[in-house]
């Protein structure tokens, strides 16, 4: 993928290295930790988080933390989510400094386990009140594994939603499309750990590598920005004759991107195009042609470029964006999206060391008034967190009914102890009162369901079903084959 | 002798006469396009009806004959097939084997379980054994205790057969025998020689791909996938965003399975009806989108074959019939997929209308006339025909 070699010279702009933090949570998060140490990512700190010893002793992440010593006793959480969120509140401190002087963390996690499922969240939670910005790359399970594992991989997505700024979720199911059939199940695994990987590292060098145009965190998290969305991400590099042309297809053909489809329906979609000297300015048009066919003409394109001496004659796209959940799907950021969203949050300098839970809420709510003030809508990440943190854990102590946006903390912190299981309903008041979607609803267009038309004259004949697909779908529709 | 072929894209008589040194003569052939015909199988039983009286009549002013029954092939994925073993023990007191023991063994190897809805379309001899011996071609007149047979058991549902039978009953003409239409058109297609050597004989149609698997002389494998050149007109239609019609059309003049072949942004421009400049389209998109469909099939025909280990033994290679194989580089493509040679094959030894026989579109119609052929040729020596479900046909291999 991406090559390293020591002795290249970054030009200029070095001083824009922002600290990165990758953290791994849980079993699942250490093997994909694993991957992205072995693929190499270079500027970045891994850190482990786990219940478990012996998992922990075999992960080549540098910073290790065990959580939950007394909880746990140094084994698993058997899979049971309660113990995981116990575990890490026990070692709140511990992952507080593990965390602390990274600007950008990445947690990964794979969701419906215990640990993953259970500290995640809090994790995710402490790296906020660092200060920090927060994408997490989650993992839902195989649907073999059972509903039980599903339901509690679903609250989790939807707590971390909440905290995080950005949610990459990837489902192991739709891994599978890219693993053959034949091959060992080890590889279905591998192949959902090389996809985080392979995002968590194109999104790094996406705001590292000194750009001719350049993409920062307010491109990104412009691009990333939608609740409880579903996020697209798509990576592609080629080095053949057709390198413009192979590098986007293979894009579009990440599991998360659903071969463009999906961008068609995104507001925002952020695009890296990155490659050696010898990329050329018609390879960049050509590619952004072909890209523009599969958005919307009024689709905020979000480009930048980079050329990279490391690249070789490789040509590299990134393609990131989001979409929002089904039942907002009026791009709600119409035009926040023409200015920085949010400024890379200054807190880390203010405060090095938040070490008290409630200063975090002045972190938030502080920087919720400044940009609230200048931008007129109110950050929907922001206003989601503190009461979307807060409200499940206080759930067992019901003398305490959900408190308005700014409930002191200091007393919920130590009452919040068990119980991960959000109740449905509890998120839902808070975001009932989000302003200004009717405002956009012009922008909802429903979008053509392709899918389930394309038999076309066979539409009312016996479907002939071979090997599980349905042979009267074109075969260039059902290979994913973009014929013009 | 007529054969009567309901395909999904056209209907097909062919009128032929045996000639005394058992040659045939095509004297006509009669065909109209097909509607109410979807996948091999009659979707609209009135208008299906009336392409089929079209076609007959068609077939009756060309070679000036009354048709009064036909032969009619049978096609659609219902179609299933199997090999079974039939085993019957001569009584102690006799150690020849008669006919009535090839009867025998023959009902000993149906005694299988099939679909209850399904009916048995054809059993085709492989081999006999007798007390152990392989390969025995014709037992009758042998000494043997044990009399075992190798049968290839082809079956369908039967009220999907039964309809298309109707159909023709209705206009009204008397149905002889109903074929697997890629058993009709491997008479055609393959000489003796090939079906000894081994060869697969793959018919695309309109709406259904069949295939028969010749090892030895004698059948092995057959069956129906139910994708065929609709399919890739359908693809291309979607593809490029055109009518079906124009689809159709510019799939055969233009299609080409072969990738590659074409230089880079060469386009076809498509003339609308009035005969002006209309749509352009690149050469390697169609190509890539009929690519697809066709390697498809293949890839599919592939993998069902290999279940069985009989696809490596066919000396000869494939032959692609049936009208889709008008494709260009459709042989080469499967060469390519099943690692064989593959060759575009009509109708041989025939005589009369060559037109008719050299085109691989008249296959089954012509094969249906051959096996007509040799049924009647069977018939004298009294193999019971003439019960439409349940054959006992056997010389036929």
């Amino acid at each position: 993928m991406i090559q390293l070699s020591k002795n290249y010279s970054l030009p200029e702009r070095q001083e824009e290295i922002i600290p990165i933090k990758v953290v791994g949570v849980g079993g699942a998060g250490s093997n994909a930790l694993d991957r992205i140490v072995l693929d190499g990512l270079e500027r970045a700190d891994l850190v482990a988080i786990n219940t478990d010893v012996q998992s922990l002793a075999s992960s080549v992440a540098a910073h290790k933390v065990q959580i939950g010593r007394a909880v746990t006793r140094g084994l698993g959480t058997g899979g049971d989510p309660e113990l995981g969120y116990q575990a890490a509140i026990e070692s709140a401190d511990e992952i507080r400094q593990a965390l602390v002087d990274a600007r950008l963390i990445f947690i990964c996690a794979g969701l419906g386990g215990g640990t993953g499922s259970g500290a995640a969240p809090v994790v995710a939670q402490l790296a906020r009140e660092a200060g920090s910005l927060v994408i997490v790359f989650a993992t839902l399970p195989f649907s073999f594994e059972g509903k039980r594992r599903a339901v509690q991989a679903q609250e989790t997505l939807s707590r971390l939603n909440e905290i995080a700024n950005a949610v990459i979720c990837f489902e192991n199911d739709r891994m599978g499309d890219m693993v053959a059939p034949k091959a060992g199940i080890h590889q279905a695994f591998a192949v959902a750990d090389m996809t985080i990987s392979q995002s968590a590292r194109s999104i790094v060098n996406l705001i590292q590598r000194p750009g001719l145009i350049r993409i920062g965190f307010d491109d990104l998290f412009a691009a990333l920005r939608s609740q409880n969305g579903r996020c697209l991400f798509g990576f592609g590099e080629s080095d053949s004759d057709n390198r413009a042309h192979d590098a986007l297809t293979q894009a579009l053909k990440n599991p998360l991107m659903d071969r463009g489809r999906m961008l068609a329906e995104a507001a925002h979609v952020l695009v890296q195009v990155a490659g050696g000297p010898g990329m050329t300015l018609s390879e960049v048009e050509i590619l952004m042609q072909e890209l523009g066919k599969h958005v919307r003409d009024n689709t905020q394109i979000l480009f930048g470029t980079a050329v990279d001496g490391r690249m070789g004659n490789r040509l590299s796209v990134t393609i990131i964006s989001s979409l929002a959940a089904e039942e907002e799907i009026a791009p709600q950021s119409e035009f926040v999206a023409s200015e920085p969203i949010q400024e890379p949050p200054p807190p880390i300098w203010e405060e090095p060391q938040p070490s008290e839970p409630p200063a975090k809420i002045d972190i938030l709510s502080g920087r919720r008034g400044d940009t609230d003030s200048s931008r007129g809508e109110p950050d929907p990440i922001a206003e989601e967190s503190p009461a979307g943190d807060l409200i499940p854990f206080q759930q067992p102590a019901p003398e305490e009914t959900p408190p308005p946006p700014l409930p002191s903390p200091a007393i919920k912190k130590p009452v919040a102890m068990p119980r991960l299981i959000v109740p449905k309903q509890k998120p839902l008041p808070v975001k009932e009162p989000k302003p200004a979607k009717e405002k956009y609803a012009q922008a909802k267009q429903e979008v053509l369901q392709f899918e389930p038309v394309t038999r076309g004259r066979f539409e009312k004949s016996e479907p002939t079903i071979v090997e599980g697909q349905d042979l009267d779908v074109p075969t260039f529709l059902r290979k994913n084959i973009r014929v013009k | 002798m007529v054969g009567l072929e309901i395909g999904t894209s056209k209907i097909c008589v062919v009128v032929g006469e045996s000639r005394p040194d058992g040659t045939i003569k095509i004297l006509g052939v009669g065909q109209a396009p097909s509607r109410g015909v979807r996948k091999g199988e009659i979707v609209d039983f009135e208008t299906a009806m009336k392409c089929v009286h079209e076609a007959v009549v068609d077939a009756e002013q060309k070679s000036d004959v009354m048709i009064r029954s036909v032969y009619v092939a049978a096609a659609g994925s219902h179609i299933q097939s199997f090999n079974n073993r039939g085993c019957v023990l001569l009584p102690e007191d006799r150690d020849e084997i008669d006919d009535q023991d090839i009867e025998d063994v023959k009902i000993s190897a149906r005694e299988v379980s099939i679909p209850a809805p399904n009916a048995f379309l054809h059993s085709i001899i492989q081999h006999y054994h007798v007390d152990g011996q392989d390969g025995v071609l014709s037992p009758v007149g042998m000494l043997g205790q044990k009399l075992e047979a190798d049968f290839h058991i082809i079956h369908g549902v039967r009220t999907r057969i039964q309809n298309t039978i109707r159909c023709v009953k209705e206009l009204p003409l008397d149905v002889e025998d109903v074929v697997f239409s890629a058993l009709a058109s491997a008479q055609v297609v393959l000489t003796q020689h090939q079906k000894n050597l081994g060869a697969l004989v793959i018919d695309i149609g309109g709406g259904t791909t069949d295939y028969i698997l010749y090892v030895d002389g004698a059948v092995k494998q057959s069956g129906v996938l139910a994708v065929g050149g609709d399919h890739v007109t359908n693809d291309v239609s979607m593809g490029l965003r055109i009518p079906m019609a124009r689809a159709e059309k510019l799939k055969i003049e233009e299609g080409s399975c072969i990738l590659g072949n074409c230089l880079p942004g060469e386009t076809i421009l498509l003339k609308d009806d009035s005969g002006f400049a209309g749509k352009e389209i690149e050469r390697e998109t169609l190509n890539t989108i009929v690519h697809m469909r066709v390697g498809e099939v293949f890839e599919l025909l592939k993998r069902t074959l290999e279940e069985e280990s009989f696809i490596n033994y066919t000396g000869a290679g494939i032959f692609i019939t049936g009208g889709c194989s008008l494709l260009n580089g459709i042989d080469h493509l499967a060469g390519e997929i099943f690692e064989m040679p593959a060759h575009v094959a009509h109708a041989q030894t025939m005589s009369g209308l060559t037109s008719a026989f050299e085109n691989p579109q008249f296959s089954t119609a012509i094969g249906l006339i051959k096996y007509a052929q040799a049924v009647q040729a069977d018939r004298p020596r009294g193999r019971g025909i003439g019960r439409i479900f349940g054959k006992f046909f056997s010389g036929m291999r």
